[in-house]
């Protein structure tokens, strides 16, 4: 899953390469863009055209109906009818496209999400440093020791939450720069990557998992910690980053979500899809 | 056993896990599954809130209807007025072949209810005829007298039922004009249609390809255009020609040859479109048209607009839509179709005239507007045209007669489709749908009913009166069908405008004139080319054009006229009608001409001025030469017609009425097509407007009596 992951990380990485000092908003462009291409031409090669277009055409001729037939109620309340029923048919021949989509949608977006879902650490900003270690383990007694580096400063003594198998730490970010926090643990060692003051469109990992398939795919920032470390997870609270229209904070998968379909309907034309 | 099954769970699971992660996945649908859901809401939301208008303001529509005093069907003696014009069914074929049982359905028709003769009108012309059905009067009162009227001002033709012109206000920018205000689009056929009459009362009419109804006039009902509607090009139907045969490419009567050369199996040529009127120097806009042969197959495929498709040899396409831009950012969209004939050793391919696409109409086909873009939506496309029979392209032998019934009777599909649409969508009101079906058939298969005709010698003729009798047993099953979806409160008129004779020999009415000393050519010419090109005007005294008229050269009406109105004018039409009625045939000394209708002599009307001073009635076997009604005059005065267009009825009224069944009885022995209009209002309890000339046929206080005991 690594293998894959760093492969899928990688294309990202370079798509945004030239974007990466430019405001989010214009990965997120380019990032919609080249999605609403990729779908259409799923959607065009997955989904019945000709039934599509019919059944579109339907539901037009049906609307029109409401219209052309405004005096009779029963007419009106056929013609509403007809839509209900060629809409479901419509939503129908969409089915086929939507779960072929659906894989590399949820890829594409996983992915995304460590680029537009948190913002890096500011110098001397505070944040949680938490461990979850597996079950079994006496948390009390583990010996988990942290190295940082200059750029990073342990604040506190680990706190042992025994209920939650938990330990936690107050981390500092001291300077910027992408830096390793090393944790040791019965003889192993293993790393975990802080953010601080990156550029705007950066990737984040805030949590780095133990092998495993589900934990991988929605964590593929960072390799997986060996199973022979008794610890099943490190995670960095990055703040939220949202995206800034004229002063309204909005999700980036709103954005996404938007951008996206408005691509994929502004170029359906040129891609002849009917969608 | 247990692995495998255990391998295939585990499949299945992660096929179900990604399912349901990706709808907790911050509810994301993605943009594929968002085009289709977006759709869909918007769709759903729409009709929501249409259906919430709908049921809110129907109260408020009624209401207002009862203020306006239009409780528009209380008086009204049926539900429903159906009439079916069946264009040149001609009633000695009717009742030869339902004396021979073959039309159950017309036979039914006769038995309980009317069958007789109707009287059509002078001269007995679809454009003529249908006006005069709509609007209940003679053609002095709707100006129409022909498909052509002629210019007085320079003796050119003109369409007789509308004017296409150019907007008024333009502005002028390099080399475009851009048109600030809409082409005038005028309708020239006068006085009102019963429908309109019957809107105004509240009545709903869904009237379907009734000659002269383009452009379309606004009333309350839908209404779609039929003959006389043009194509893009603004002509009453101009087909295209591709050939590689340089043999083939002559001169043809009517519609383009484009001679093509084959390279390598593939052709590049052009789709020839309408003249780009955005720019000051107008010039064809052109389409790049791609055709690569696989003769091994006997398929081509073509690229045109954007678009790939196959076709094998001797098939017609579907409806190809096109796109022509005649720049600044405009688009005309029309419809075609292509019928490949040949492809080895040469090339040949037949395009249909390009229709006007229903759906983006770049001229208005419909009242109101959308409905013609509702019908494609709902019915596919169909073909716009008026005259939508391409019967000069099986003239020109472009398609062979196989292939010229295949596109006739797919058009004829596509209007009983619209036609049992609007039947089902009427619950009151008036379903009119005119089939030229009938009309185009007939004039184009006739001379397998005459032995003598002289198109039968032509090699294409390879089929038997055998189509016209199918085609009135088609018509027969449509009546059918018809009967099977009236209610018992529903009243069917099926109808034809005029009947059907055979079209042997041609009468150049302008070389006969020319011959006895009425029209004269420019010294030294014998002869003059279409359009009168070398007819001396300063020594003309009378000419013919169009289908049946003759016009006295008269000063002060014609530019270049010379005889006097009055005295002179009488004198001339005297000596002329003395001279042409009986007119015989040199040949075989047969009648020709039966009879010269003078329009003082016919019944008056505010637009009579603008009726031919003659309409000449000719006799079974005949009619005005090819020649003589595009104004071409030369020594010979009658011609064998050795074209398919075998049967005609632009003859002697007298000798082809058309035929009139009604599912009611009627109050009169000889029904004229007048007498459909006041019918109409009558049934609805409407009064007769006293400018009609027609009578009202259904006794109304005795109508479904005789129904009693046959309903179904």
């Amino acid at each position: 899953m690594w293998i894959f992951n760093s492969i899928f990380g990688k294309i990202f990485e370079i798509i945004f390469i030239p974007f990466r000092s430019l405001s989010p908003w214009v990965g997120m462009t380019l990032i919609s863009l080249l999605t609403g291409l990729l779908m259409l031409l799923i959607f065009r090669y997955t989904s019945n055209q000709e039934g599509i277009r019919k059944v579109k055409n339907k539901i037009k001729a049906h609307l029109l109906e409401l219209r052309l037939f405004k005096d009779s109620l029963a007419l009106s309340l056929k013609a509403q009818g007809n839509i209900f029923r060629s809409n479901i048919k419509y939503i129908g021949y969409s089915g086929k496209p939507l779960l072929v989509m659906i894989v590399p949608l949820i890829l594409i977006l996983i992915q995304l999400n460590f680029w537009f879902a948190y913002q890096s650490l500011q110098p001397g900003e505070i944040t949680i440093l938490k461990v979850k270690v597996q079950e079994g383990q006496n948390i009390l007694d583990l010996e988990l020791k942290i190295e940082p580096p200059r750029s990073l400063a342990i604040e506190t003594l680990p706190l042992r939450i025994e209920e939650q198998q938990e330990i936690n730490w107050r981390l500092r970010a001291k300077e910027g720069g992408l830096h390793s926090l090393v944790f040791r643990i019965n003889g192993q060692s293993f790393v975990k990557k802080v953010s601080v003051a990156q550029k705007p469109l950066s990737r984040i990992s805030p949590l780095r998992v133990r092998r495993n398939f589900i934990d991988e795919l929605f964590n593929p920032g960072e390799a997986p910690i060996s199973k022979d470390i008794p610890v099943k997870s490190i995670e960095v609270k990055y703040p939220n980053k949202n995206m800034n229209l004229f002063g309204w904070h909005i999700h980036w998968i709103i954005v996404y979500f938007a951008l996206s379909i408005i691509f994929g309907f502004a170029l359906k034309g040129v891609l002849k899809v009917e969608i | 056993m247990g692995k495998t099954l255990l391998k295939k769970q585990k499949q299945l699971s992660l096929v179900f896990f990604f399912f349901c992660l990706a709808l907790p996945l911050q509810a994301y649908i993605g943009p594929g599954a968002g085009f289709a859901f977006l759709s869909s809401f918007l769709v759903l939301f729409l009709t929501f809130l249409l259906a919430i208008f709908s049921f809110l303001s129907w109260p408020f529509r009624f209401l207002f209807r009862l203020i306006r005093g239009q409780r528009a069907y209380q008086k009204s003696k049926i539900n429903k007025l159906v009439i079916v014009g069946l264009d040149g069914l001609e009633p000695i074929l009717v009742e030869k072949f339902m004396s021979a049982g073959k039309l159950p359905h017309f036979s039914e028709l006769k038995k309980d209810g009317t069958y007789k003769h109707l009287q059509t009108t002078t001269p007995a012309i679809s454009p003529v005829a249908w006006s005069s059905f709509m609007t209940g009067t003679h053609p002095s009162k709707h100006n129409i007298f022909d498909f052509l009227s002629r210019d007085p001002n320079n003796y050119l033709p003109d369409l007789s039922s509308a004017r296409i012109g150019k907007p008024k206000r333009i502005l002028s920018l390099g080399k475009y004009n851009i048109p600030l205000s809409k082409p005038e689009i005028r309708g020239l056929r006068k006085s009102l249609p019963f429908w309109k009459i019957l809107g105004d009362k509240g009545i709903f009419s869904t009237i379907l390809r009734v000659p002269i109804t383009f452009p379309p006039e606004k009333f309350s009902g839908h209404l779609l255009s039929g003959m006389c509607a043009p194509d893009l090009k603004g002509s009453q139907g101009t087909f295209t020609f591709y050939t590689s045969d340089e043999e083939n490419v002559k001169k043809r009567e009517e519609g383009i040859t484009i001679p093509v050369t084959i390279a390598e199996n593939k052709i590049e040529t052009y789709i020839s479109g309408p003249e780009n009127s955005l720019l000051k120097k107008e010039e064809e806009l052109r389409l790049p048209l791609t055709i690569t042969l696989d003769k091994e197959k006997e398929e081509v495929c073509l690229e045109v607009s954007n678009q790939n498709f196959s076709m094998k040899k001797n098939t017609f396409s579907d409806w190809i839509r096109l796109t022509f831009r005649p720049g600044l950012g405009m688009k005309i969209k029309a419809i075609c179709k292509f019928y490949v004939s040949q492809i080895s050793p040469h090339f040949e391919m037949y395009l249909s005239p390009l229709n006007i696409d229903p759906e983006k109409p770049a001229l208005p086909i419909s009242h109101p507007f959308i409905y013609s873009v509702y019908l494609g939506k709902l019915l596919g496309s169909f073909i716009t045209l008026g005259e939508a029979n391409d019967t000069w392209a099986l003239n020109e032998e472009i398609l062979s007669e196989k292939a010229f019934l295949e596109f006739t009777y797919a058009n004829h599909q596509e209007w009983e489709n619209m036609f049992f649409n609007a039947l089902e969508k009427t619950k009151k009101g008036v379903v009119t749908c005119v089939f030229e079906t009938t009309d185009s058939i007939q004039h184009m298969f006739w001379r397998y009913l005459d032995e003598k005709h002289p198109a039968l010698k032509s090699p294409q003729a390879s089929m038997s009166s055998k189509v016209i009798e199918e085609l009135y047993q088609e018509m027969d099953e449509l009546v059918g069908r018809i009967l099977d979806k009236l209610d018992k409160k529903s009243v069917l008129v099926v109808m034809s405008d005029h009947g059907f004779k055979s079209f042997r020999r041609g009468i150049n009415l302008n070389s006969w004139l020319y011959v006895n000393g009425y029209l004269s050519l420019k010294e030294g010419k014998t002869e003059s080319d279409e359009w009168f090109k070398d007819v001396d005007w300063g020594k003309t005294k009378a000419y013919a054009l169009g289908l049946g008229g003759i016009y006295i050269n008269q000063a002060g009406r014609e530019a270049q006229g010379i005889v006097q109105p009055g005295e002179e004018t009488k004198s001339l039409k005297a000596e002329l009608a003395a001279k042409l009625n009986g007119l015989k045939d040199d040949e075989n000394g047969a009648t020709a001409i039966n009879h010269i209708f003078d329009r003082e002599e016919l019944p008056p009307g505010p637009y009579q001025e603008n009726c031919p001073d003659f309409l000449v009635g000719y006799n079974d076997g005949y009619r005005v030469s090819w020649d003589s009604v595009t104004g071409k005059v030369n020594n010979i005065v009658f011609v064998d017609n050795p074209k398919a267009w075998s049967g005609d009825h632009c003859i002697d009224p007298r000798i082809v009425p058309g035929v009139f069944f009604c599912t009611q009885k009627i109050k009169t022995d000889k029904p004229s097509i007048m007498d459909i209009a006041p019918t109409a209002l009558e049934l609805f309890g409407i009064q007769v407007p006293k400018h009609m000339d027609g009578h009202p046929l259904i006794d109304v206080q005795n109508l479904f009596s005789d129904q009693k005991g046959k309903e179904k």
